[in-house]
């Protein structure tokens, strides 16, 4: 890994990537002022966004990087199973215990095999 | 975040680096895409294009959130306060602003939003640290609470139309990611957004009332 004999590079990348993610929030921002949140449209998006995040939420699960990749998709799988399991359990939902099962039993499977 | 600080210093990053990412950019997909596009040594313009592309989700995000804001909060500042926008402010907003007066929505999101980013650097820098003698197991507990509450809040999201989006996202997304990762967020948003808002337009809405 040379990055250390690059600084310069990686700090003009790096800016240019904050640039382009603030530019994506103002552009929303702008865009924002002219819907009426009861507009088709708002509706529409409301459904494309929620796909969006959707999408990331499965990659962080089923394609991570880094540490989390270490363990096999079905444990990853099966924790989620059994947390959204808790949350569903009871209509007064349990976001708290849900997330410790999950939490929890990721920690348990880290020490077991390591 | 702290995930991502041990990823750059696994890497061989500066700490400041790191750091700064996590205030400026306070997007971590965008961030990973920065740092991978960075280690394999791809040119600055292809880093711009992608990160700013895994970054087109914040359009949307604004403005399905923004537009339930008081029009009174409604003016120029709202450039300064989407900065706090990410994920977690957008999910928790999203499922508290119709119950609540739209009067105290902004200072609601803000108050999510601002401790959110305030403890994003020093989260990083504090993974950047810590990575190496902190006990496997529990970088691994810490890394799963993030994708965990994000699919936690979906079993809490309302209309069919969204819900419907939600489960066809989690389908959809990792087809797309194979087809073209860098871009597949945006895909998958549009294609399986609109087939949800499509079908729920068409059949579910008429089969369940008008609203």
């Amino acid at each position: 890994m040379s990055m250390a004999d690059n600084g310069w590079g990686v700090w003009v990348a790096l800016s240019a990537a904050c640039l382009g993610t603030y530019a994506c929030r103002a552009l929303g921002v702008k865009v924002s002022g002219q819907i009426d949140q009861n507009s088709e449209v708002f509706k529409w998006l409301s459904a494309v966004t929620y796909a969006m995040v959707a999408a990331l939420t499965v990659r962080m699960v089923l394609m991570p990087i880094g540490l989390l990749a270490t363990v096999p998709v079905w444990v990853r799988l099966l924790l989620c199973a059994l947390s959204v399991g808790v949350m569903v359990s009871h209509p007064q939902k349990r976001m708290v215990p849900a997330l410790c099962t999950g939490t929890m039993l990721m920690v348990t499977y880290g020490y077991m095999v390591n | 975040m702290v995930g991502f600080g041990a990823m750059g210093q696994t890497n061989g990053f500066d700490a400041w680096v790191t750091g700064t990412t996590s205030l400026m950019m306070f997007a971590l997909p965008g961030q990973v895409v920065l740092l991978e596009m960075l280690i394999s040594g791809s040119s600055l313009v292809a880093i711009a294009f992608a990160v700013t592309l895994t970054s087109t989700r914040f359009v949307t995000m604004v403005v399905t959130l923004f537009p339930q804001l008081h029009r009174r909060d409604r003016h120029l500042g709202l450039y300064l306060w989407v900065h706090l926008l990410a994920m977690t402010a957008w999910a928790l907003s999203m499922r508290d602003f119709p119950r609540m007066s739209p009067r105290f929505r902004l200072a609601y999101f803000v108050g999510l939003g601002l401790p959110c980013w305030l403890i994003a650097m020093p989260g990083t820098v504090m993974g950047y640290f810590v990575a190496g003698w902190v006990p496997v197991y529990i970088t691994l507990g810490l890394i799963f609470i993030n994708p965990l509450f994000f699919l936690l809040t979906f079993t809490e999201v309302k209309p069919w139309s969204n819900r419907l989006a939600v489960l066809l996202g989690c389908v959809l997304g990792p087809m797309f990611y194979k087809w073209d990762a860098d871009s597949s967020l945006l895909t998958t948003g549009l294609v399986a957004g609109t087939l949800a808002y499509g079908l729920d337009r068409l059949w579910l809405r008429g089969k369940l009332g008008p609203d």
